[in-house]
């Protein structure tokens, strides 16, 4: 029998387990009646149904996509490849996007680490920080003379994708709304919490690289550039008013040349 | 923002309560069922806003609530996670849950995380882990914290006491109370064949402050006869028998019915509080 092994050695040993990668830690198990390698693995089973189980509620559009089998193998894998390092499932399945994208078997669905992208940044979303947005009748006075920003809601996210990845989504969710056309073109989403809901909005690639610019801190004058450099006839206060009309404008604020 | 106008918490009343899962809010909400309290799960509440504190803050308003987390890996030798711990402490002071509780247990090492109820060896290294860690929590949150015992599909050969004896010395110790899983008592009972009553009598009877019960599932498959803690079935007859002597013992003491798997309709959980409630009720006119 093997001497007593220190708690962190028996941890190491059992998570080796547990994550198949070998069963070493059978030797400090008791048996009585089983193999220990067999009680091990009714935890290496638990530990990834509950994984799996988690990836599987955060992207149901990959999964309706692909099916039930070809999922749970792809998180099977994932959950070995990049281990949740939270003890909340909420945090477990940020690179799965990457994962697919590198997925050999995925290669011939190209949309498909998109449609993943576009299910992490929708629970991001729905999790964010609760904001009170500018009110939209509310006069907004700037005179400072320096360079305007506007403070978003911390919902708000974006995802340029080549594909039409807010269709793709829509039909894997909601299937029954028929057969899906598909013209090709790539598609620029805007997502933001709308009261118990996240809502998902496809927008022009002018109004996505100005809401980007400002969402990165940039000023209005920078992004309303970014956008120009998108579409010459791009209308920043149509843009701005439908920002402030969503709820998704906090504040505007305006302050010297040496702001961060 | 909400510290200042959160009202204190209304007591866990010696009743049976259910665990709300996310498919029963919206009923729970639109009808108000009558349920003596809630719990829900700490770490569905992580996320720093959205409808989901919103769910809570209106349940919190009409039903004594405890908060129970599954996530932080209290007995594992890698430190506690910080970020982990001060996201509950904001929770707990947001919502002043009635009760704050996690496992004896770890779920993870080395920074990767099992995201489960992992089983700790009972010697005294882990006993010394787990009194410090149960400090830490109660320091942390500036009130007592509950421990809950888990179920087991193991035992390690390095084991130097019985899991009742850690158990109990681990509430002794660090001074917290105990959440008496008697589901889980039952299964640990059949998985490793020790005497439910004895792990029961060895509890420390003024430090258990709330009961869950659920349903297991047996493997059938083996040779030995292994339960699983599922949480995905009506409780089971000899758990309901194990049940009435832990009240007999402890006292009509708050109960929860726990169900996560194949989660039925909110009616099944009621009839099964139901259940409890009767029982309970029993040693509410004793007692009086």
């Amino acid at each position: 029998m093997s001497a007593a092994p220190a708690l962190r050695e028996l941890q190491r040993g059992f998570a080796d387990a547990v994550l198949g990668r070998g069963d070493d830690a059978a030797r400090w198990v008791v048996g009585a009646g089983l193999a220990p390698a067999a009680r091990l693995q009714v935890y290496a089973n638990t530990s990834a149904g509950t994984q799996i189980d988690a990836l599987r509620g955060t992207y149901p559009a990959v999964l309706a996509l692909v099916g039930e089998d070809f999922f749970e193998a792809a998180a099977a894998r994932y959950r070995l490849l990049h281990p949740s390092t939270h003890g909340n499932l909420q945090d477990f399945g940020g690179a799965f996007a990457e994962f697919l994208a590198a997925m050999p078997e995925a290669a011939a669905l190209a949309y498909l680490p998109d449609v993943a992208h576009l299910e992490w940044l929708r629970q991001e979303a729905a999790l964010a920080a609760d904001a009170t947005p500018l009110d939209a009748v509310a006069p907004v006075a700037l005179d400072a003379g320096g360079p305007v920003r506007l403070i978003l809601h911390p919902s708000l996210r974006l995802l340029a994708s080549a594909y039409p990845v807010l269709t793709i989504w829509r039909y894997a969710t909601a299937p029954a709304s028929g057969r899906l056309q598909l013209e090709g073109r790539g598609e620029q989403v805007v997502l933001w919490r709308d009261g118990s809901d996240v809502a998902l909005a496809a927008t022009d690639a002018a109004s996505h690289a100005c809401i980007a610019a400002l969402a990165g801190g940039r000023d209005l004058d920078a992004a309303h550039a970014d956008a120009l450099a998108a579409d010459a006839h791009f209308d920043l206060a149509a843009c701005l008013r439908s920002l402030i009309a969503q709820g998704l404008v906090v504040a505007f604020t305006q302050t010297g040349e040496c702001t961060p | 923002m909400h510290d200042a106008s959160t009202p204190a918490a209304r007591p866990i009343p010696a009743a049976a309560g259910i665990g709300l899962r996310a498919p029963h809010l919206p009923r729970v909400l639109a009808e108000r069922p009558r349920v003596p309290w809630f719990e829900m799960h700490s770490e569905n509440f992580f996320g720093a806003g959205g409808a989901i504190h919103d769910a809570l803050e209106r349940v919190r308003a009409d039903y004594p609530l405890s908060l129970h987390g599954v996530g932080l890996s209290l007995g594992s030798a890698d430190a506690l996670d910080g970020d982990h711990l001060l996201t509950l402490r904001a929770l707990v002071r947001r919502y002043q849950p009635a009760l704050v509780s996690d496992h004896i247990c770890w779920g993870a090492i080395g920074g990767i995380h099992l995201n489960d109820l992992l089983p700790l060896p009972f010697t005294t290294e882990a006993l010394d882990l787990m009194v410090s860690r149960v400090q830490q929590v109660q320091d942390a949150l500036g009130r007592e914290f509950l421990v809950e015992n888990v179920s087991s599909y193991l035992t390690f050969r390095n084991a130097e006491m019985s899991e009742w004896e850690f158990v109990a010395e681990l509430v002794r110790r660090a001074g917290c109370g105990l959440l008496l899983d008697v589901n889980n008592v039952h299964v640990n009972s059949v998985n490793h064949g020790f005497d439910a009553h004895a792990y029961l009598r060895a509890m420390p009877v003024a430090a258990v402050r709330e009961i869950h019960l659920a349903g297991f599932t047996r493997k059938s498959d083996l040779a030995v006869p292994l339960l699983i803690d599922s949480h995905s079935r009506p409780v089971d007859a000899a758990v309901w028998a194990l049940y009435g002597e832990a009240l007999d013992r402890f006292g009509p003491v708050p109960t929860l019915i726990e169900w996560d798997q194949d989660l039925p309709e909110l009616e099944v959980l009621l009839a099964e509080a139901g259940r409890a409630e009767a029982l309970l009720d029993v040693r509410r006119t004793r007692a009086a």
